[in-house]
């Protein structure tokens, strides 16, 4: 006899690990379906040397040409883009950044933690663009508040409107000199800065602080390799009674029964299963019926490096601790009280004091290149800035007829451009930076405002977003779907905006008030 | 001590001392470390992408991009030329093609000023031509193929140096000289 689950959870990672977290803690019997495999981070993980790699540390050529971040050393990290394709118009690249693993991106992520603010879930009322999201940050900071802790949260409280405050443990570290006097610059004019707000510790990943516990209830089964396929509707009620997998090795198929799903797949493989579930009922994807369902499609653009400069008393190695080192971040700050510039919305920094300039940067080669970076080394400091793209309807995922991968499941076409708010916003963003930095007395030695392709920043969300309005969304206020009562999509994808902070704690939030939603309503008989 | 001498004094430690039993052969469940060698340690690998006269123009440019400095191995001696060779075998066409492309020119350009080939000008000369990596660096990659050429292998040349095993042994012997990081199996 087979065990009788309560909720069928797609996706392993911030998501899928949340949604186990809450509701396996609760009492609720979950089976949690994992495309990839299980890593042990013992077996499969040891220190090699580069140049003992077959590549010496190149990665092998052509494997990976949409990610940027995988070196030769994780390469068998990052999702096989041969075997999982995808497309895009000719001269638009989309660099669609998977990992298909328990765990899923949090073994990766970059950890920053930013709650969103009012200027996000409410930029309509705002600035009259896109949407208003359907709660406000008051109602996701209960939420937010308990995320934090469990995650690690390190970073400074500042009282500001669109940095909301967290539950974090207080960074007081000293500035280095160097970090000291930009941020006096950056005041100057009008820009402020902060410590860096990140989850700390050496892994902070479902597979550590989420799965876990939910597995110690007894109430979590976790099966790897289990690569979806559909998701079965009943044909006369209308909500999901079945999803069906393959073995992603020997692709033997299967189904299960479920009565409430608890879809995580990331942002757009949760779409493309929506979208590839189609049925009498739902013959433009699950939960499709407001032709919403691909559509408004962002992430933000990145400015890798946007300026790179030397801070000059740490030429000739006389960098020590004390002058350099150490990194901050600054929130979005523009077009806080109104219209103040050629664009709406804003953009964010991180930035880092000390490392050596890339040679790249370095007009020279030969002896005289090796003298500049012996001279430079440890006397860096560069800013990346990270921007608020606009969600638009024609920014959009669809099923690509022609491709399948190589489970024989049709595969995304993506579509997504900047705009000229987004290049106008790039431009400035290298203006102002550069000016901070000359303000501290740097030598600016690089500035550019060249985004990297969309996607690349891995903050890919919208496609299947939250509204209150059926006609405009997919979901409702709870990341339920208006038309599928017992669906829940709980990744990026429910993103009606997502200003420049990065996403992942925003996901976890949401799913951990969404699942206690879910109870709510199965205790009402809702469900 | 002569191989005969050891031997010996082995057999007659095995005779007398119990001890020495540990020197006995393992056990057959026993899993012994063996030390094994890469293939570059004992082999010159072979020339698989540039024709010889490329091939000629390569090492002179990793000698001009990559000298050894500070006691660190230049890029001959860190055998980026023929790591190159191997790795523009693999690459993508439109890599090949840079990489091809610009050798060429760079070997025409010496010829038509000089009368020789690039591997055969002194560092002057040769300087005359590689004025691109002088320019300042521009985020997109510059236009003129050659530029572009030449921004790629002045990258690949210093990283190939750098993440070689002579480089990494010339170092302190840290874990970061050696470019020590951590490495994920194939997970099936």
């Amino acid at each position: 006899m087979r065990q009788d689950y309560d909720v069928v959870i797609i996706g392993s990672g911030a998501a899928g690990g949340m949604a186990a977290y809450v509701l396996c803690k609760a009492g609720v019997k979950c089976l949690m379906l994992e495309a990839g495999p299980m890593a042990d981070m013992q077996r499969h993980r040891s220190l090699k040397a580069v140049y003992d790699l077959p590549y010496r540390g190149f990665n092998k050529p052509g494997r990976f040409p949409h990610i940027t971040q995988a070196s030769e050393f994780d390469a068998n990290l990052w999702i096989d883009e041969k075997a999982n394709p995808y497309s895009y118009p000719e001269n638009d690249p989309f660099y669609w950044v998977r990992i298909r693993m328990v765990g899923g991106k949090t073994l990766r992520w970059g950890r920053a933690s930013w709650r969103l603010s009012n200027y996000e879930f409410k930029g309509k009322d705002h600035d009259g663009f896109g949407e208003n999201w359907p709660l406000a940050l008051e109602d996701l900071a209960p939420f937010y508040d308990r995320v934090e802790p469990l995650f690690r949260v390190s970073g400074r409280n500042e009282g500001w409107p669109q940095m909301p405050d967290g539950k974090i443990a207080l960074d007081e570290s000293r500035d280095s000199l160097s970090i000291q006097r930009f941020k006096a610059a950056a005041a100057k004019l009008g820009v402020p800065t902060t410590k860096p707000r990140r989850a700390t510790g050496t892994l902070a990943s479902s597979v550590n602080l989420l799965l876990p516990e939910a597995l110690a209830t007894g109430n979590l089964t976790i099966v790897p390799n289990a690569v979806v396929r559909e998701i079965g509707v009943d044909p006369t009620t209308g909500v999901v009674n079945a999803v069906h997998f393959l073995d992603r090795r020997n692709k033997r198929e299967y189904s299960v029964p479920a009565k409430v799903l608890m879809l995580g797949a990331s942002t757009l493989e949760s779409t493309r299963l929506l979208l590839n579930s189609r049925s009498r009922l739902f013959p433009n994807g699950l939960g499709n019926g407001s032709g919403v369902l691909g559509h408004y499609l962002f992430d933000q653009f990145y400015v890798k490096n946007t300026v790179v400069a030397i801070v000059p008393e740490a030429r000739g190695g006389k960098g020590d601790r004390a002058l350099m080192g150490g990194a901050g971040y600054i929130p979005r700050f523009r077009n806080l009280k109104g219209k103040e510039k050629d664009f709406i919305r804003g953009y964010a920094y991180d930035f880092g004091s000390g490392g050596t300039p890339n040679p790249e940067l370095l007009p020279a080669y030969g002896d005289e290149l090796m003298k500049m970076i012996d001279d430079l080394q440890g006397a860096a400091f560069s800013m990346t800035t990270m921007g608020e793209g606009l969600p638009r309807y024609e920014n959009k995922v669809s099923i690509d007829p022609a491709l399948k991968d190589d489970w024989g499941i049709p595969c995304l076409h993506i579509q997504q451009t900047y705009t000229e708010n987004e290049f106008a916003m790039a431009k400035d963003a290298m203006e102002t930076g550069a000016a901070a930095c000359e303000g501290a007395g740097f030598e600016v030695l690089a500035k550019h405002w060249e985004m990297v392709p969309p996607g690349e920043s891995i903050h890919e969300v919208g496609t299947c977003r939250m509204g209150a309005d059926p006609k405009k969304s997919v979901l409702n206020g709870w990341n339920q779907a208006h038309e599928v009562k017992n669906l829940f999509v709980l990744d990026g994808s429910a993103f009606v905006s997502g200003g420049s902070q990065n996403p992942t704690l925003t996901i976890l939030a949401l799913t951990m008030r969404a699942s206690e939603y879910l109870m709510d309503q199965k205790k009402k008989g809702q469900i | 001590m002569k191989r005969r001498t050891v031997f010996k004094s082995l057999m007659g430690a095995t005779a007398l001392a119990p001890a020495a039993l540990a020197q006995a052969p393992p056990a057959a469940d026993e899993v012994i470390k063996i030390e094994l060698t890469a293939a570059d340690a004992v082999a010159d690998p072979r020339h698989k992408f540039f024709t010889p006269q490329q091939y000629a123009t390569l090492v002179r440019l990793c000698d001009l991009l990559g000298p050894a400095y500070n006691g660190k191995p230049s890029a001959k001696q860190a055998e980026a030329p023929q790591f190159l060779d191997f790795l523009l075998a693999r690459s993508p066409a439109d890599r090949q093609v840079l990489y091809a492309q610009g050798l060429d020119q760079l070997d025409i350009d010496a010829r038509l000023r000089w009368g020789r080939g690039f591997a055969a000008l002194n560092d002057g000369e040769a300087g005359e031509l590689l004025a691109p990596l002088r320019a300042k660096w521009t985020w997109k990659a510059p236009v003129e193929p050659l530029a572009r050429f030449l921004r790629e292998a002045k990258s690949d040349v210093l990283r190939a140096t750098v993440n070689s095993k002579a480089y990494a042994d010339a170092g302190t012997g840290s874990r970061r000289a050696a470019g020590m990081n951590t490495y994920w199996d194939v997970i099936e």
